[in-house]
């Protein structure tokens, strides 16, 4: 699979398509993001996995966005899962970037990373290298619902006590861009002690993230707590979805029904 | 780290971070893990789910505390007193593991009479701790296949720091918990680097590795190695002792690095005037500290960021760290810094990179010699590692071979804090962390985000304390002790017991270590930060 993706890139570089290409590289015995840039340097180019498939992502789309208003000119590639397109699509409905200015490297997660992500849509709509695998059904809010009421309480108020108030949910999220947050505002959220203000805190984010969370779940592997945040974040997309027939980023040119008022667009 | 050496024979973290998830109960004392270390604390949530008990002794409530399946209040100072009384009771329900004893350990009698002399209602009476909490604590400990211990500042900064730890060593052989996957006596050290510091001899009586500057088949391989005749003998100062050397007159410059002393030091008014009396202070740092400002003369290092080199961290995992921008303005390496003031005194480095340095550290000191950049890619090396094919080791004294040879029981008798309350100054007073702090904020008070998170310092006081001083959440209050008083704002908790009141050490404008004992353990010089007696009244 990297070798065709290391083509992909290597060709868009070539022919002058793109001005660079965000992707991961391995170097010094770590996965971290990388600017590739000319074509004869792709030597470190990796897909991130490490003991299992993709158990070293990361937020590509973020650090496009930085690069992205660096340079509003040039047009980047972009290496993406599923996962990742699903966050270009968003991003471009919030003109967080501009889709003629993004070429996307799409690539599909093995049935593994699939079933570990509980992924409904485990491949991104362009695919250049792997082979598409069946969405997996979510069980995890279902589960969670069928807790009975003051143990699913006590859970969640149990996981919310472990916060360090890090903000590594947020700094880590590929949908989080807004120059300024609504957790650092003291109307909202006091500051100076923990555990944070509970449940504020962490269902502010949750608001947030209602017709934007793409579900990748760095979130959930960021979190120096192991809080379940994705779990949370799922049970929001479900409301929208079960409200407003809404999933974030499943069409390209999606609309918020948030962002919308009347009678619901037609399909 | 002086009393785990003392015990075990190597002063570091017995066993991996990782290992925590593995375990069967965790004891904490004396650490504020959830906040201070985040990452060891995601272990132990995970251990918690996975099942393991967790019992945390701690005089201030402490977030971690509020999973325990067992939360233990006891009065600051009053370890000694809480671990032999939970040792009594471990031996009198038979829970002591002693196959274990007779085959690995030394001295075990002596021990045993110290605690046969002790009754648990004479720990419950010194820490004011219920028998049935003191024989609770025990049997979750006692009782669990495998256990392991963590603890922090709240267990070395006092007169008896030593004494704690070595409590806390023979707990672990009494109970066989040690040199066993998932067990052992995990001290948390609190920089990122203080491990590495401690094994690079950053200590007065050692060379790297631990290797005693009196012996003198290691002074004479260091004085090969760097061409010299011979090197002293003698054991340098720990700084309480450099202090009343300049008052003195014996110290007459003092280089300091990458320390706040005015801030993070006892006595703070103390040292201020010693380091004023300093003929010559020279202070490297990558900020202005209140320290840098005495200064005669700053050396602006370099941060993190700027630096190439090696980390060791609480494990022992000696790890890469890599230069990811050029040194900012006029600073320097550190290690560039040192090389050029040793030329211009005539000893001549030429040392030309860190590996460089690193390659003459790996070939003389045994317990590094393994190690090399090369094999530090990826997550590094946990040392001992002392060959080019040794994997590293995750757990140390493994099977009961101690790195000393047996494990040595120490008789330890419960002694009170160097001051204690009186009707003068009638209140404990305890020091310690917050979330958005680190140490002395001299790295986390000049980034803006953490600044807004904890702008300023305050006293957490117990509610009905509060009430009979007739003051308000917020407002401020005066706190004296013999040594120094300041003006706070108060924070009304219930996580202090009432009699009892904790500050963060992190502010500069409120700085408590004006009030703190400078009294120290007789073995490894540390002060009783997290003890001393105060008074308060309405500012």
């Amino acid at each position: 699979m990297i070798d065709i993706v290391r083509q992909k890139i290597s060709k868009l570089l070539s022919d002058g398509s793109v001005k660079g290409v965000v992707a991961l590289a391995m170097a010094n015995g770590h996965v971290a993001p990388c600017l590739f840039q000319k074509e004869d340097d792709l030597e470190p180019l990796c897909l991130g996995d490490t003991k299992k498939p993709g158990d070293a992502r990361y937020p590509l789309n973020k650090v496009l966005i930085t690069i992205a208003r660096q340079y509003p000119e040039d047009v980047f590639g972009v290496l993406v899962r599923g996962c990742d397109e699903r966050g270009l699509y968003v991003l471009y409905r919030l003109n967080q970037l501009e889709p003629d200015k993004v070429m996307t490297i799409g690539i599909a997660c093995p049935q593994e990373l699939a079933k570990a992500c509980e992924c409904k849509k485990p491949y991104p709509d362009e695919l250049v290298a792997g082979e598409k695998t069946e969405g997996i059904t979510q069980q995890g809010v279902q589960d969670m619902e069928d807790m009975d009421l003051s143990k699913r309480f006590s859970f969640w108020k149990n996981q919310f006590s472990k916060c360090v108030k890090c903000y590594g949910c947020r700094d880590i999220c590929p949908m989080c861009f807004c120059r300024e947050c609504s957790l650092e505002c003291e109307d909202i959220i006091s500051k100076g002690e923990l555990p944070v203000d509970i449940p504020v805190f962490h269902l502010t984010r949750a608001m947030h993230m209602t017709d934007r969370c793409i579900d990748c779940g760095l979130c959930d592997e960021t979190c120096p707590s192991g809080i379940p945040l994705r779990l949370l974040y799922k049970k929001t997309s479900k409301i929208m979805n079960a409200e407003f027939g809404f999933t974030s980023g499943i069409n390209k040119n999606e609309q918020s029904p948030l962002n919308l008022m009347g009678p619901a667009p037609e399909k | 780290m002086a009393g785990l050496a003392a015990s075990f024979g190597s002063g570091a973290m017995t066993n991996a971070m990782g290992e925590l998830e593995t375990t069967d109960a965790i004891f904490i004392i004396g650490s504020n893990t959830a906040t201070t270390h985040p990452l060891v604390a995601t272990r132990i949530f995970r251990a918690i789910e996975k099942g393991a008990k967790l019992i945390v002794a701690d005089p201030r409530k402490n977030q971690i505390a509020g999973f325990a399946d067992l939360y233990i209040r006891h009065k600051p100072g009053t370890d000694v007193a809480l671990l032999n009384g939970m040792m009594k009771v471990i031996m009198e329900k038979g829970l002591a593991d002693e196959k274990f004893i007779a085959q690995n350990t030394e001295e075990f009698d002596a021990f045993k009479q110290g605690i046969d002399n002790f009754t648990v209602e004479e720990a419950s009476e010194i820490c004011s701790v219920s028998v049935k909490d003191i024989e609770a604590l025990a049997k979750m400990y006692g009782e669990a296949d495998r256990a392991s211990i963590v603890y922090c500042m709240g267990i070395t900064q006092h007169t008896n720091g030593v004494n704690n730890v070595k409590s806390l060593a023979n707990l672990s052989m009494l109970t066989g918990n040690i040199g066993k996957i998932g067990t052992g006596v995990n001290p948390l050290r609190g920089q990122n680097n203080v491990q590495g510091a401690c094994d690079m001899g950053g200590l007065p009586n050692v060379y790297t590795g631990y290797q005693p500057v009196t012996l003198g088949a290691a002074n004479k391989k260091f004085a090969q190695a760097w061409g010299v005749d011979q090197l002293p003998t003698n054991i340098g100062l720990t700084i309480p002792e450099m202090f009343a050397g300049i008052e003195n007159d014996e110290v007459k410059a003092l280089w300091v690095m990458g320390e706040n002393p005015v801030v993070s030091d006892p006595d703070a008014d103390h040292v201020k005037k010693v380091l004023k009396k300093v003929e010559l202070l020279i202070v490297q740092d990558i900020f202005l500290t209140p320290t840098a400002k005495l200064a005669d003369v700053v050396l602006p290092g370099v941060s993190f960021a700027e630096k190439d080199g090696t980390f060791a961290n609480t494990e022992r995992r000696v790890m890469r760290v890599r230069k990811a921008i050029d040194p900012v303005g006029d600073s320097r390496q550190d290690w560039e810094i040192i090389q050029e003031i040793s030329n211009r005194f005539g000893f001549e480095m030429n040392y030309d990179s860190p590996e460089d340095i690193f390659n003459e550290i790996a070939s003389l000191t045994p317990s590094y010699g393994g190690i090399s950049y090369e094999r530090l890619e990826g997550v590094g090396l946990q040392w001992p590692c002392p060959t080019r094919e040794h994997p590293g080791t995750p757990f140390l004294h493994k099977d009961g071979k101690f790195t000393r040879g047996k494990g040595l029981f120490h008789a330890i008798t419960y002694n009170p804090p160097a001051e204690v309350i009186d009707d003068e100054y009638p209140f404990w007073m305890t020091t310690g962390r917050v979330y958005a702090h680190y140490h002395t904020g001299t790295m986390t008070r000049n980034s803006k985000s953490l600044d807004f998170e904890i702008p300023e310092g305050f006293l957490e006081i117990n509610p009905v304390d509060a009430q009979n001083l007739d003051i308000c959440d917020g407002h401020q209050i005066k706190m004296a002790s013999r040594r120094g008083e300041i003006v706070t704002k108060i924070m009304i908790t219930d996580r202090v017991d009432p009699g009892v009141v904790f500050m963060p050490f992190h502010f500069e404008e409120t700085n408590v270590n004006k009030l703190t004992n400078p009294a120290y353990d007789p073995i490894a010089k540390i002060p009783e930060l997290k003890v001393c007696a105060v008074k308060l009244e309405k500012a």
